[in-house]
């Protein structure tokens, strides 16, 4: 998982560019970064450095580098640990040749050891830097750069995106597969990128590649095909606003993104929810009629496609979610179902693979993605997008509202079921999850309970799937240990664990059958002097138990989890602050995942 | 203009507006159904200004959700008022992100761009230290009060207890850098800083200009004033909202029935949805996701995001909060009336009823011309209410 940026025709503002897309591109890894920039007549000029961009710009500050095209690249390490040799840009042995890289080259191995006997010496311990060195080797004799480049690309198997500059030459060439990569289209430049915000504040127009794609940018742009035919492009325009990617007063995106939600949701909803006539729409994709659906996702998706899955099978469909990591590697049998990949970015590397999968078995498949124009969005035969806009804390959170709001959606109108009582909840919540961020006692909780050794949450129903989400969050942002638990399943194991100083959350909704449950298992952990925290509507007597109460507006209970999980975000975010925690960029931890 | 930042004072809650500032502060109370304060950064932007500080405090995360980083592609760069000590005490906090010559207007209430290119032109004329916008007003006594001679400021007065006070201050300034030591140096009194206080200690040493300007200018100092805010809004058709008929604007995402019945000025916005056989207007301002159900009809209201009006039920000179729920054929009829706050009587305010955010009523309930309802408040079926209702009480038969 890394983030690449290339641009020409910024001329004195090329490194100022590239600095400023990679300060975008930050949530795709940030454990080391680099520039590198040439021009007509000039060396190759290159700075990289180990850390985040700001040690790039430390690094930057006593040097000139000259060039009016380049490329960065922003890292987050799979081969060899981030120090200054691994970061990209990486050179051939004649320091000619840039390139960045994001992905993994499978057969780096074999090329290394070829490129070694024929004299090449390697610096780092990456496989990127086998590329380079091919570009060298296709030089020789005099082919022109573009040549070079293809030959060399023509060489690796794996998955890439990657970017490369030839000193002299104002020209940068890219090539892609497996891996995200998009052109931006300027009046008078041209930008290349893995993700759009890297130069949506000087365009918005926008080429995304296809696999086995090769681009060039010089004074205009020409995409071809692996034998070089041209191929062409539509240009998309994007509508997302540069002005959501600043933290506009507050400390962290996050707790920015979390005080997006009842905008997201609006934004979700809008033109899709007809309360007065009972319906929904969704367009073409409402006739579809699945008799089974198998939801493949990772992490926080992963927990939606629980959800998901619960509210297709209280419709009468049968529905399962599967860890996409695990699906694509014993893919369980698909019959007629519909497969359904969530993925916030549309290039998790997981779940593009489980969603291929699927699809050479014959499945029809669906993303369901807050990406337009993502490498899941294109390959599947449906789409439907989330809507949350840009996220860029690591950890999800608006996104995760917008995926359980969109579900609901999908579930109704594809599957059924009396929309009556739902679609009037639907369009309360971004008001109820309004009234939850405006009255939360979550900042008091965190700070009863930060010195915790450990988190335990438990939920029943739709309310589990909140439990595992809490917990992940919790896990995530402030390196804790959290467990999420189906309520019934603690008397099975895991309330050896509970003592006197692990703090339970309960969410606990309704007075019905499974709240009443759920508040049996709160009595055995209070039994235990565990302290609980219970989130609940009020309606049921576990305030009784709790030492805490996280209390949300009554509601539909599809739409009570959107709202526990809301409080559960707080809870994790004020904790990771009281810990002076790295909340929006964790340790270890990088936005989309596109390595398997 | 060469006056390009501006500073927007945003951090006070508002008190006389409770319970309407429950969760937000005034600036974010609706002038018809947008935030009074995105009318003044309107103003701002249309008389091009290009960097806009927002002071923020009570509730701030209110004002930095709904505007975010940028407003009509203008940058806003937010400042925290830990504790509203005051407006010159405001002010000051924008100091480090501030330099060179400054505009400087109140968020809680709604101004024209004519007022702030007035302002800052006559600063620009160079000959005086500071300008401030007057305008004539009926109610001097809720203001600063101001006497000028020539075409400076001779005199400024907080809220006199005389009635011989014409002009008023309009909360639209130009200043140099030098007032925020101006302010530094003013004696605090009882612990706060009014910036009213610094232009006093002012005038008697510099020139300060005072400009006559005409515009619009309406303030809600109580909550039923924001019925005549909207009236104010409507009639000058200042909304965001496409123009569908007759001073009728509706939201491209909103749903109207076919037979709703719309009468100008109605402003509706985005994703709500009107029934069938409800009339709404004439003065109706409805914000987002709002729904009215069939056969209501809705008088001179104002309700806000999230609110719904369920069918049959009847509202005039209402003021909804966000997400208000009233249940089935709920009656508001409408003022005037008396209406007490604390210890002082109202004599014949044209109020219906101020229903603070999420209230719920049960339906078939009633409510006294000139009530006050909290927020968060459960309204029992067919309960009449009266008087004034505290937040999160329960009322019943």
């Amino acid at each position: 998982m890394c983030g690449i940026i290339g641009c020409v025709g910024r001329d004195d503002g090329t490194l100022e560019t590239l600095v400023h897309g990679l300060s975008k591109l930050e949530y795709r890894g940030y454990d080391s970064a680099g520039v590198a920039l040439t021009g007509p007549g000039t060396g190759l000029d290159i700075c990289k450095r180990a850390g985040e961009i700001d040690d790039l710009r430390d690094g930057l500050a006593g040097r000139t580098l000259s060039g009016t095209v380049g490329v960065g690249h922003t890292r987050w390490s799979t081969h060899g640990p981030p120090t200054d040799e691994n970061a990209h840009p990486h050179m051939d042995c004649a320091g000619n040749v840039a390139v960045v890289h994001n992905g993994i080259i499978e057969n780096y191995q074999p090329l290394r050891d070829e490129l070694t006997r024929a004299g090449h010496t390697f610096t780092s311990d990456t496989d990127t830097e086998v590329v380079p060195h091919l570009i060298e080797d296709a030089l020789e004799g005099g082919p022109d750069p573009e040549e070079a480049v293809r030959t060399a690309i023509s060489r690796l198997d794996g998955s890439y995106a990657i970017a490369a500059v030839v000193a002299g030459h104002e020209v940068v060439f890219a090539a892609r597969n497996d891996s995200p990569l998009v052109l931006g289209i300027g009046d008078d430049a041209l930008y290349l990128a893995s993700d759009v915000p890297a130069f949506r504040d000087y365009t918005d127009r926008v080429i995304y590649l296809d696999d086995g794609e090769f681009a060039r940018l010089d004074g205009a742009w020409t995409v071809t095909d692996a034998e070089g035919t041209v191929v062409e492009k539509p240009v998309d325009t994007v509508d997302w606003d540069p002005e959501e990617t600043g933290k506009s007063g507050y400390d962290h995106y996050m707790l920015k993104e979390i005080h997006e939600q009842p905008r997201a949701l609006r934004q979700c909803l809008r033109g899709r929810v007809d309360e007065l006539g009972g319906a929904v729409d969704i367009g073409d994709l409402g006739d579809l009629s699945p008799t089974g659906v198998q939801f493949v996702a990772c992490g926080t998706s992963y927990h939606a496609g629980l959800y998901a899955a619960g509210l297709f099978r209280a419709a009468g469909v049968p529905a399962q979610a599967f860890l996409a990591s695990e699906y694509a590697s014993g893919v369980p049998p698909t019959g007629d179902a519909l497969v359904v990949g969530i993925t916030q970015s549309g290039e998790t590397a997981d779940t593009l693979s489980a969603l291929r999968e699927a699809r050479r078995r014959g499945a029809r498949t669906m993303a369901v993605t807050n990406t337009v124009g993502s490498t899941a969005a294109r390959e599947c035969d449906h789409a439907f997008y989330i809507r949350a806009g840009p996220e860029i804390g690591v950890a999800a959170t608006k996104t995760f509202a917008s995926q359980l709001a969109a579900l609901n959606l999908l579930a109704l109108a594809t599957a059924g079921g009396d929309a009556r009582d739902i679609v009037p909840a639907l369009r309360d919540l971004p008001g109820d999850v309004q009234a939850v961020l405006d009255d939360s006692t979550a900042p008091a909780v965190a700070e009863t309970y930060e010195d915790a050794p450990a988190y335990f949450f438990i939920g029943r129903g739709l309310h589990y799937p909140v439990a595992l989400e809490g917990a992940l969050k919790m896990k995530e942002i402030t390196y804790k240990h959290a467990e999420g638990f189906a309520a019934g399943e603690l008397k099975h194991g895991p309330l050896a664990l509970v003592t006197e100083n692990t703090p339970v959350f309960a969410v606990v909704t309704g007075d019905g059958e499974l709240a009443r449950k759920t508040v049996g298992n709160v009595k055995e952990v209070e039994a235990r002097n565990a302290p609980v925290v219970a989130v609940t509507d009020g309606a049921s007597d576990v305030e009784r138990y709790a030492d805490h109460v996280l209390e949300i507006p009554e509601t539909h209970p599809r739409a009570a989890s959107v709202l526990a999980n809301v409080q559960l975000q707080l809870v994790s975010y004020h904790v990771a602050a009281r810990l002076g925690r790295s909340i929006d960029k964790p340790r270890n931890l990088a936005k989309s995942v596109t390595v398997e | 203009m060469s006056v390009q930042t501006a500073v927007v004072l945003a951090a006070g809650e508002g008190t006389r507006l409770r319970p309407l500032t429950r969760n937000r502060p005034k600036p974010m109370l609706p002038a018809a159904n947008r935030p009074i304060l995105e009318h003044v950064l309107d103003a701002l932007v249309d008389a091009s200004v290009r960097h806009i500080v927002l002071v923020v405090g009570y509730r701030r995360e209110r004002v930095q959700e709904h505007f975010g980083p940028t407003y009509r592609d203008v940058s806003l760069e937010y400042v925290v008022q830990g504790k509203q000590l005051g407006s010159g005490h405001a002010l000051l906090q924008a100091r480090e992100v501030v330099d060179g010559p400054v505009l400087v207007v109140n968020g809680d209430r709604v101004i024209e761009a004519s007022s702030v290119r007035d302002v800052a032109g006559a600063y620009e004329e160079g000959s005086a230290a500071a300008a401030i916008a007057v305008l004539e007003h009926p109610d001097t006594g809720q203001y600063g009060a101001v006497t000028l001679r020539d075409r400076e400021v001779a005199d400024i007065v907080e809220k006199p207890d005389t009635d011989e006070y014409r002009l008023i201050n309009g909360g639209v300034y130009a200043f140099s850098p030098s007032i925020f030591d101006a302010i530094a140096e003013t004696p605090r009194e009882a612990g706060e800083l009014a910036l009213t206080d610094t232009l006093s200690r002012l005038l008697d040493s510099e020139r300060v200009r005072g400009v006559h300007t005409q515009g619009l200018w309406v303030d809600a100092t109580y909550p039923w004033d924001l019925l005549a805010v909207a009236d104010e809004v409507l009639a000058r058709g200042r909304v965001a909202e496409p123009l569908r008929g007759d001073r009728v604007w509706v939201h491209d995402e909103a749903t109207v029935h076919p037979d709703a019945t719309l009468r100008g000025p109605v402003v509706v916005g985005p994703d709500s949805e009107i029934g069938p056989g409800a009339v709404l207007g004439p003065t109706v301002s409805l914000g987002g996701n709002v729904t009215v159900g069939p056969n209501a009809t809705v008088e001179r209201s104002v309700v806000d995001i999230d609110a719904r009006v369920d069918a049959g039920s009847t509202l005039r000179d209402a003021v909804l909060g966000g997400g208000v729920h009233l249940g089935a054929a709920t009656t508001i009829p409408g003022g005037p009336a008396d209406v007490r706050v604390g210890s002082r009587v109202f004599e014949s305010q044209r109020l219906g009823a101020v229903v603070a955010d999420r209230t719920q009523v049960r339906g078939g309930a009633s409510f006294a011309p000139g009530t006050l309802v909290g927020p968060n408040v459960t309204v029992g079926p067919g309960v009449h209410v009266t008087g004034t209702v505290s937040e999160g009480a329960e009322v019943v038969r």
